[in-house]
């Protein structure tokens, strides 16, 4: 399955996430989910960071916490809510919010 | 005559829940409802961000941009303006990697004379001790 993953939260969800599993997975932080991409805590980047290549992260989200495209992680790509909207659509069959 | 002091502790991030900008409003708040005491008597509110709280110390958010709220950040000039103890936690921000210049340091651009102050756990925690009421936030 492709398996779309909408992190919506810093502190809490990372147990399931970790847990699971798709042909393609993707990871799309919004809300307070984008600490994760946006900051280190004790100089180390967020776990989820690994957990696969499709990471994406909701500019607006990012942008009303005072971060900027310069404070993300190499890995993550910045999105606009259209872009979300497409890749929902067109990228994964199922989608789940944590 | 008395001045009863308040401390609110911030420690939730921002946006997400209203936890931090009702700490924040309701610090402002506390210092109109002298109207309602006696002659004399004082309330005293002050601030300090812990934990992941720090975030929402960081400037150039864009909340009314994309939400259309207004901003922490904004709340945070408006608690400067009022001359309130804005304590940011040293420890925490050094574990996030967080610099001085990434803070809301202070209100200059709307007359307020108050600056954030970034302090060791330590000054907090006198600060805890110091107070009458002491709410999380």
């Amino acid at each position: 399955m492709k398996l779309g993953v909408i992190m919506s939260d810093y502190r809490t969800g990372e147990d399931v996430l970790k847990r699971l599993s798709a042909e393609k997975l993707g990871i799309i932080f919004v809300g307070n989910g984008v600490y994760h991409a946006a900051t280190k805590e004790a100089g180390k980047t967020s776990s989820i960071l690994e957990k696969t290549g499709n990471l994406y992260v909701l500019t607006e989200d990012l942008e009303s916490r005072g971060f900027t495209s310069a404070n993300l992680d190499s890995r993550v790509k910045a999105v606009t809510y259209s872009d979300v909207v497409d890749l929902i659509f067109n990228d994964y069959e199922k989608i789940v919010w944590l | 005559m008395a001045t009863r002091k308040l401390l609110f502790v911030v420690r939730a991030l921002p946006y997400k829940t209203e936890a931090s900008r009702l700490g924040l409003t309701h610090a402002i708040s506390s210092q109109s409802v002298e109207i309602y005491l006696k002659d004399g008597d004082l309330v005293e509110a002050s601030i300090a961000f812990i934990g992941d709280g720090v975030m929402n110390c960081l400037k150039n958010q864009q909340a009314m941009k994309h939400y259309g709220l207004t901003s922490i950040e904004g709340h945070m000039k408006n608690t400067l303006l009022l001359d309130m103890k804005v304590m940011v936690c040293k420890e925490d921000l050094d574990k996030f990697g967080i610099k001085e210049d990434a803070l809301l340091m202070d209100a200059e651009d709307i007359g307020g004379e108050t600056n954030t102050q970034i302090v060791p756990y330590s000054e907090i925690q006198k600060e805890m001790e110091s107070v009458d009421h002491l709410l999380f936030c």
